[in-house]
């Protein structure tokens, strides 16, 4: 005979219970932190690169972690712009978890950053299932990869809380419809922000710079309000 | 293909769970999976073989329940299964259909042997 045991919870518990830990301590330092997802070379290190770029010299102090399944190079790429970039080589694993962003944090100071970037593996699939405790999920669809994608992996664009439409300087040679990647992105997630970029003329990143500043300084002043509360 | 990582925590989930206190035998486990979150079920299956074997799991069936996107529709409360994500509700007509259910990842029920090992029944 056998007795059967109702469960009814999340297969990714332990990773959700660690996620849940790192967004107290993010809340706790009033950091903002992005968690930036897309296919592989769709232009995450790029964007990185060139918001770092432009956060230099303002009040804004940043700082990366960037997933990769072997090499060091992304880091390499991202600590020229000033800021503190740290690998987490997955060795195989096809998204980051929670833990490996705990263990990586051990070596970066948290009192040291305003912005936590976290680059995760490229991969449209894997990352959508893995919390890391980030703010929110940003999700980077270039003009050079189909406008289907949004229906396509409509996990990742279901839980991701802005869309950068990436590399629109490529638009007049792609054949690519922005409008429609909007609206099949929207049918999965109809709160989903959109901003476009390109590292390579306009738009640029400004936009996207501007977003994520102005979502730091709505954390503050929101963290601001929570303590002040008696 | 993150199944292998799925798989390991579906078992480390199911070794912590009290019900196996005093060596029960598992011999199936539910496991409801969404439709958007992007896990094959294929390929858990396959990865939940190997990672159980030779443990105290081995020989435990999964027993992988899809679950379907679902959407609700915001204006007149009707839940339906969309085709490609389409919010048109199919009640109402309104195109404000959201997503209520389909990217479920979880443990749903455990099956276990109602003796301990070794137990003896008169």
């Amino acid at each position: 005979m056998t007795e059967r045991v109702t469960v009814r919870e999340n297969v990714l518990k332990e990773n959700d219970r660690i996620a849940a830990g790192l967004r107290a301590a993010f809340d706790r330092g009033a950091i903002f932190c992005v968690n930036l997802i897309s296919s592989p070379g769709a232009g995450k290190t790029s964007i990185l690169e060139g918001t770092l770029e432009a956060l230099q010299g303002t009040a804004v102090r940043a700082a990366v972690l960037t997933g990769d399944i072997q090499t060091e190079r992304d880091a390499d790429r991202l600590r020229r712009h000033g800021f503190p970039a740290l690998q987490i080589t997955t060795g195989g694993t096809c998204h980051l978890d929670a833990a490996m962003v705990r263990r990586a944090l051990d070596s970066l100071s948290l009192d040291a950053m305003d912005v936590l970037f976290i680059e995760n593996v490229g991969n449209l699939v894997c990352p959508a299932s893995y919390d890391l405790g980030e703010d929110v999920k940003v999700v980077v669809l270039s003009v050079t990869e189909g406008d289907d994608k949004p229906l396509k992996y409509p996990g990742i664009f279901r839980r991701a809380g802005l869309m950068l439409l990436h590399k629109m300087d490529l638009l007049p040679h792609a054949r690519f419809d922005p409008a429609a990647a909007v609206a099949d992105a929207r049918r999965v997630q109809p709160d989903l922000e959109v901003v476009e970029t390109s590292c390579y003329g306009a738009p640029g990143l400004e936009a996207w710079v501007g977003w994520v500043r102005s979502r730091l300084d709505a954390k503050r002043a929101a963290g601001r309000t929570l303590s002040a509360e008696p | 293909m993150h199944e292998l990582s799925i798989a390991e925590s579906i078992a480390d989930s199911v070794r912590r769970h009290p019900a196996l206190q005093g060596g029960r035998k598992v011999r199936r486990i539910g496991v409801q999976v969404g439709d958007t979150s992007g896990v094959n079920a294929e390929a858990l299956d396959f990865c939940f073989t190997i990672v159980v074997r030779g443990t105290e799991l081995d020989g435990a069936a999964l027993d992988l329940e899809r679950v379907p996107v679902r959407f609700r529709c915001e204006t007149c409360g009707h839940e339906f299964e969309p085709v490609e994500f389409d919010p048109r509700c199919p009640a109402c007509g309104a195109e404000r259909g959201r997503l209520s259910g389909g990217d479920e990842l979880s443990l749903a029920y455990l099956e276990l042997d109602d003796e301990e090992p070794g137990e003896t029944r008169e």
